[in-house]
């Protein structure tokens, strides 16, 4: 398994040889993992490995399991069968942080002091350069409540970067914003992950935000892989561009056919039921 | 020249009748008292009103300008406030520490909070035969009954903030390390606050209705004594003076309430501006 990961990496290395930071990245191994809620099955020996460094994207429909997979990676689900390995070492459980799709800002703490959630005051300067950095230094000392939604999310990606995370897995954090600000906090996600090297895990149900993000796609299905796509672009992606489109075409027909045949496989049933 | 005139006669125009319609607003409100005050005096000096039966309005400022000079005002309505304080302290404390344990532990939940509930839907002043036996008709017995009185609200209030603190908000504080006290202090006790105020500013109103009971039945200083003792004088304006004094305390205690909402909840969208 390892060797499989360490000449991946390398390999992504010699693809991305321009300058990109891969030191803080962890690598996750999620073998054979299945997870049902009362007897109703969401992930099924599931498998994916994902390399140090890397931007992985899952799509799917709703309810396919997408967001359980990433609670369970961050402890907030427990795994009934199966391991979900972070890093060499078992026992060394490196720093996760996930981001949701509402911001979760404690609303009663001001903007700096959500930052430095479970940080000490020493950790005040850093939070603010990160504040900089997702250009809200000046709201610093302002409540929650006074921010736009795109704003809040911004803090939030703060909030978990403060702890400078080895792995960040991101829970649709984007699915609630206008399209306008939603390019806006893509190109702030894929800069900062571009420059801080951590492993990035999105899960979204948008096909060209997994495409514009990710260096995977992963298609999920009834607790599946079905597609696993490695995106070749040259970042910043062009969301215009012809193999752009022609990947996006690819994953959304594969989205929709499964559909068509659970469409089909019910009308079949429909009409054997109907002859009878 | 002459348009000027006129656009400055009509700039005029219209900001006395921005003003007229400012006052207008403002003074609405007391319309219906101020009237109500004259028509009261009106009749009372008509003898149209007995004052055996109700004084004039200019009887009972009289009588309470008496009463504060001579400072016998002073030390009932201090007497009064202490009992309301202590009694809210104790009930009010207990409720806070017994609502936050339900809120937080399952074990207290099923150990108590049934109990606490079969308790709470005796009306408290059905006790007041069982409290005079057993405190007497001293200070306890007043404190026992306002206690009484502040602790379900508050503790109503505490146990169903806790509950209802935002998940979310719980997750991510654990994902965040948070747990045990710190998760508490950050997340569960800002988060049950605006129920807990709410449970408070129930538990004033209750507060001051417990106290005019107890001082009622029995006392030898407050504001319920003197009450009472005017009546055995028929001192119809001290009696009035004494009850509009409870309606002054009340709107302090609510006030000061409201004041501290303001303060504590400042983050709350409720008290934000909108930018």
């Amino acid at each position: 398994m390892s060797t499989v990961l360490a000449l991946r990496e390398t390999l992504m290395r010699q693809i991305l040889a321009d300058g990109r930071q891969y030191s803080r990245g962890v690598a996750v191994t999620i073998e054979d993992v299945s997870i049902a809620f009362d007897g109703r099955t969401v992930l099924e020996h599931f498998n994916v490995e994902i390399a140090a460094g890397e931007f992985v994207a899952i799509v799917g429909r709703s309810g396919c399991g997408k967001s359980t997979l990433l609670r369970s990676i961050v402890g907030l689900e427990t795994p009934q069968k199966g391991t979900i390995s972070l890093g060499t070492s078992k026992h060394v459980r490196p720093d996760v942080r996930i981001m949701f799709q509402d911001s979760r800002l404690l609303p009663w703490k001001r903007i700096l002091q959500n930052v430095t959630l479970g940080l000490g005051a020493t950790f005040v300067p850093h939070a603010e350069k990160v504040l900089a950095q997702v250009g809200l230094a000046d709201r610093a000392h302002d409540w929650p409540a006074t921010l736009s939604g795109g704003q809040r999310q911004r803090v939030a990606l703060a909030r978990a970067l403060v702890h400078d995370p080895s792995l960040l897995l991101l829970d649709e954090p984007l699915g609630a914003l206008d399209a306008l600000t939603r390019i806006e906090m893509q190109e702030l996600i894929e800069d900062l992950w571009w420059n801080r090297g951590f492993t990035a895990f999105l899960v979204t149900h948008d096909v060209a935000e997994a495409i514009t993000l990710a260096d995977r796609v992963i298609l999920i299905e009834s607790g599946r892989v079905v597609l696993d796509e490695f995106v070749d672009l040259p970042r910043p992606r062009a969301r215009g561009s012809v193999r752009f489109a022609a990947l996006e075409d690819r994953i959304l027909q594969r989205v929709l056919q499964h559909r068509a045949m659970a469409i089909d496989a019910r009308g079949a049933r429909a009409s054997t039921e109907e002859n009878r | 020249m002459k348009g000027r005139v006129m656009a400055d006669f009509h700039r005029a125009a219209v900001w006395s009748r921005n003003n007229l319609r400012k006052i207008g607003e403002r003074a609405l409100p007391w319309l219906a008292p101020v009237a109500l005050l004259v028509v009261w005096q009106l009749a009372s000096s008509s003898g149209r009103l007995p004052s055996r039966f109700l004084p004039s309005p200019r009887a009972i400022v009289k009588s309470f300008i008496e009463l504060s000079v001579s400072g016998e005002l002073w030390t009932h309505v201090r007497v009064s406030t202490m009992r309301a304080l202590s009694g809210l302290a104790v009930g009010g404390g207990l409720g806070l520490i017994l609502g936050l344990l339900t809120g937080s532990f399952r074990w207290a939940e099923m150990l108590l909070d049934t109990t606490l509930q079969m308790i709470r839907n005796i009306p408290a002043l059905a006790l007041i035969p069982l409290v005079i036996l057993w405190f007497g008709i001293d200070e306890s017995a007043k404190v026992f009954l306002v206690a009484l009185g502040v602790f379900f609200p508050i503790y109503i209030n505490t146990f169903h903030g806790i509950q209802s603190v935002d998940h979310g908000l719980l997750e991510m504080g654990r994902t965040y390390g948070l747990s045990g006290w710190a998760l508490y202090r950050e997340v569960i006790l800002p988060g049950a606050l605006p129920s807990i105020l709410v449970g408070v500013r129930f538990s004033l109103g209750f507060m001051w209705v417990m106290l005019i009971v107890a001082e009622t039945i029995s006392a030898r200083s407050g504001i319920g004594y003197m009450t009472m003792n005017a009546r055995d004088f028929m001192q119809t304006d001290v009696m009035v003076v004494g009850i509009l004094l409870y309606a002054l305390l009340g709107k302090a205690a609510d006030l000061l309430s409201k004041g501290l909402e303001r303060h504590w909840l400042r983050w709350h969208w409720a008290y934000q501006q909108v930018r």
